[in-house]
């Protein structure tokens, strides 16, 4: 049974009144009052129109909002009820949401839908971020459909992208996990998934939620624990990926730390379910789409300051760096450092060697494991300088080539990781 | 007058050929016990880093952590720093055992009182092995945070979390040892609060612009939209 006791009193009331669902769409929320109305009229809308013989469920799952999120919530099933035409449903769209803390995080709200899902025996269950401004009907479909109707466990989403967004799925977060896990999941870090009521209660009860690494990036985790025990998983094309203008980018180092954290401590707990076996081995297939898709646009990026913040950071944290990288990688890297931003360069065998080498460093503790992963934040700097640089000009063919020459590296390194891996130097 | 003085001379001289005859022995019977300590001491201390490889203890103070911050203290490890505890432990106990044999009352009282002490100097060298590790967190700690924001000092800040956590620790350490205490505190004070006073002069005439952007951050109009930092892609 799954640990439902950190859920409030009256959200089990509510569940009470729900009852069984076949379907669950869960909004972990925060100040998203101005976004939040329109998700939840295209959830409602793709409930109407597709799923109308289905039990269904949007849980609202909110972590401090302070604006009028919660209200909107509740009150936005009148909106979208009285715009609908012709048939829709023949069941109640139940709408129901909790708070769980004064701010938010992450593991917390997953933990909670995970748990919803598990007591209200879900079959599919879809996340949508609350601050996508572009959600349509369909994505809610393009979740959902394969793990109802196909058998998977677990849908990415695929996002159209412009060139220079998603760096750290492009660079380091994909082709690691496909280099370590054989997985080619692209977007393991993200907004928006699906998973069956089956993960859901295999997640649940994963005595991993009071780990910080989880608390903060357990999507990532999630993923990679579809990956790694033989569920079924795949990948659904969603669209361009917008963000309200009122709402703040990711901090970059935030987004890091949280997400190689993630990374790290999963190709931990999992080691012996890809360490001692070769890639082609462990690859299963992905099903849905596969590939970036591309959105075209002006994009700008000045790659100046993040070299500056490279060199700086290198610089400065040498002594850091010696307890984690081998010396000929640091000499490697203050031997770039020295490079002016128009030649400016860091090859992909260097990003490849280090990246491992901080990850056998985390394995191995040699320092407090968070600092490990802060040390990597002037590196992953500077190979989006690098990145940027190259692809200033670049068109998507010429990109697609070079992802692809990057994760054929991280294939090709795979046994120095192992290496390094199993005997601490 | 010369008979006094030849008498006085051999008077000193007998005593001086007994005291000697007297000490000598005593100080050999001190320098085998000494010797002795030492072999005592190194077989034990090979005994017991036998004893620990056998079980397993390094393995154990890794997997519990301990290892991680005696590495981070720049300390040996649990094996090496038991055994060396104890091969110090017993030799010294032979050698305050061979000085007592030489009979000097003031030594033995000093020894006694020294045995007295040596809790309080156990402790006092426990506050400052914690306040050697917490230092190179914490300024560790500082030091990325300070990069990662784009610091144009990370260095400077680092140095001076570590400054802190040590005077901190070391008038913690004076203090447990009872060491011109008050004396210590007068300069604790002093130090803190010439470092504080110097950060909030250096902040409020280098930093106004900081400040007032942290100001209009924290408490200005929270729906203005936030600008990322500059240039930087999403990484999402």
């Amino acid at each position: 049974m799954a640990d439902e006791n950190f859920l409030a009193d009256d959200f089990v009331r509510q569940l009470m009144s729900v009852g069984e669902v076949d379907l669950m769409v869960g909004l972990p929320t925060h100040n998203s009052e101005s976004s939040v109305g329109e998700v939840i009229a295209s959830i409602d809308k793709a409930f109407q129109e597709k799923y109308k013989r289905e039990r269904v469920v949007i849980v609202g799952v909110d972590g401090g909002s302070t604006d009028g999120t919660c209200d909107v919530i509740q009150k936005a099933d009148i909106v979208a009820h009285q715009n609908s035409r012709g048939i829709t449903s023949l069941r109640t769209v139940h709408r129901i949401m909790t708070k769980y803390d004064s701010v938010p995080v992450p593991g917390i709200a997953l933990r909670t839908l995970l748990a919803t899902a598990d007591l209200l025996r879900a079959k599919a269950c879809a996340i949508i971020s609350p601050n996508s401004v572009n959600v349509t009907p369909e994505w809610v479909e393009n979740l959902l459909e394969p793990i109802y109707r196909q058998g998977l466990d677990f849908v990415a989403p695929i996002y159209s992208r412009h060139k220079y967004d998603g760096l750290l799925a492009r660079i380091l977060l994909y082709p690691m996990t496909r280099a370590t896990l054989g997985s080619r999941v692209y977007e393991l870090q993200s907004d928006e998934f699906a998973f069956s009521g089956k993960l859901a209660s295999y997640c649940l009860n994963q005595e991993v939620w009071h780990n910080e690494a989880i608390r903060d990036a357990p999507q990532t985790w999630m993923a990679i624990t579809a990956i790694c025990n033989d569920f079924k998983y795949g990948q659904s094309f969603l669209g361009p990926k917008v963000r309200p203008a009122n709402v703040p980018a990711p901090d970059l180092v935030t987004v890091v730390r949280q997400v190689v954290s993630a990374l790290f401590w999963c190709l931990e707990s999992e080691s012996s379910v890809w360490i001692d076996k070769p890639t082609a081995a462990l690859a299963a297939s992905t099903s849905g789409v596969n590939g970036h898709h591309w959105l075209e646009g002006s994009d700008q990026a000045n790659p100046t300051r993040g070299w500056e913040m490279f060199r700086t950071g290198i610089t400065e944290l040498t002594p850091v760096l010696q307890s984690i990288v081998t010396k000929d990688t640091l000499s490697e890297i203050e031997k770039t450092a020295t490079l002016e931003v128009p030649t400016f360069h860091i090859p992909d065998e260097l990003w490849v060697k280090a990246l491992y080498e901080f990850a056998a460093s985390y394995h191995w503790d040699v320092l407090s494991r968070d600092h490990v992963v802060q040390a990597l934040v002037p590196l992953y700097r500077g190979k989006i300088s690098s990145y940027l640089i190259r692809h200033q000009d670049s068109s998507f063919e010429q990109i697609d080539a070079h992802a692809e020459a990057l994760c054929q590296e991280f294939e090709k390194q795979r046994p120095y990781l192992i290496e390094r891996w199993k005997v601490k130097s | 007058m010369k008979a006094t003085i030849l008498q006085g001379l051999q008077q000193a001289y007998d005593n001086l050929v007994h005291m000697v005859a007297e000490f000598l022995p005593r100080f050999l019977v001190m320098l085998i016990i000494v010797a002795v300590g030492l072999l005592v001491a190194a077989l034990l201390r090979y005994l017991l880093r036998w004893i620990l490889h056998l079980t397993r203890l390094d393995r154990f103070s890794e997997e519990a952590g301990a290892t991680r911050v005696l590495r981070k203290a720049a300390l040996p490890s649990v094996v090496e720093l038991l055994s060396g505890l104890l091969f110090w432990l017993v030799w010294l106990g032979f050698i305050l055992l061979g000085i007592s044999v030489l009979h000097i009352s003031e030594l033995s009282e000093q020894i006694s009182r020294l045995f007295q002490f040596l809790p309080q100097v156990a402790v006092a060298i426990l506050i400052l092995f914690a306040g050697l590790v917490a230092a190179n967190f914490f300024s560790r700690a500082a030091l990325l945070a300070a990069v990662n924001a784009g610091s144009r000092s990370p260095s400077v800040l680092s140095w001076f979390v570590r400054f802190v956590i040590w005077i901190f620790a070391i008038s913690m350490a004076l203090e447990q040892i009872g060491l011109a205490k008050q004396t210590v505190v007068a300069a604790f004070t002093a130090i803190f609060g010439a470092a504080m006073m110097a950060l909030a002069i250096a902040f409020g005439l280098g930093g106004r612009h900081l400040a007032r952007q942290w100001v209009e951050r924290y408490i200005g109009d929270k729906k203005k939209p936030v600008r990322p930092e500059a240039d930087e892609p999403s990484p999402l």
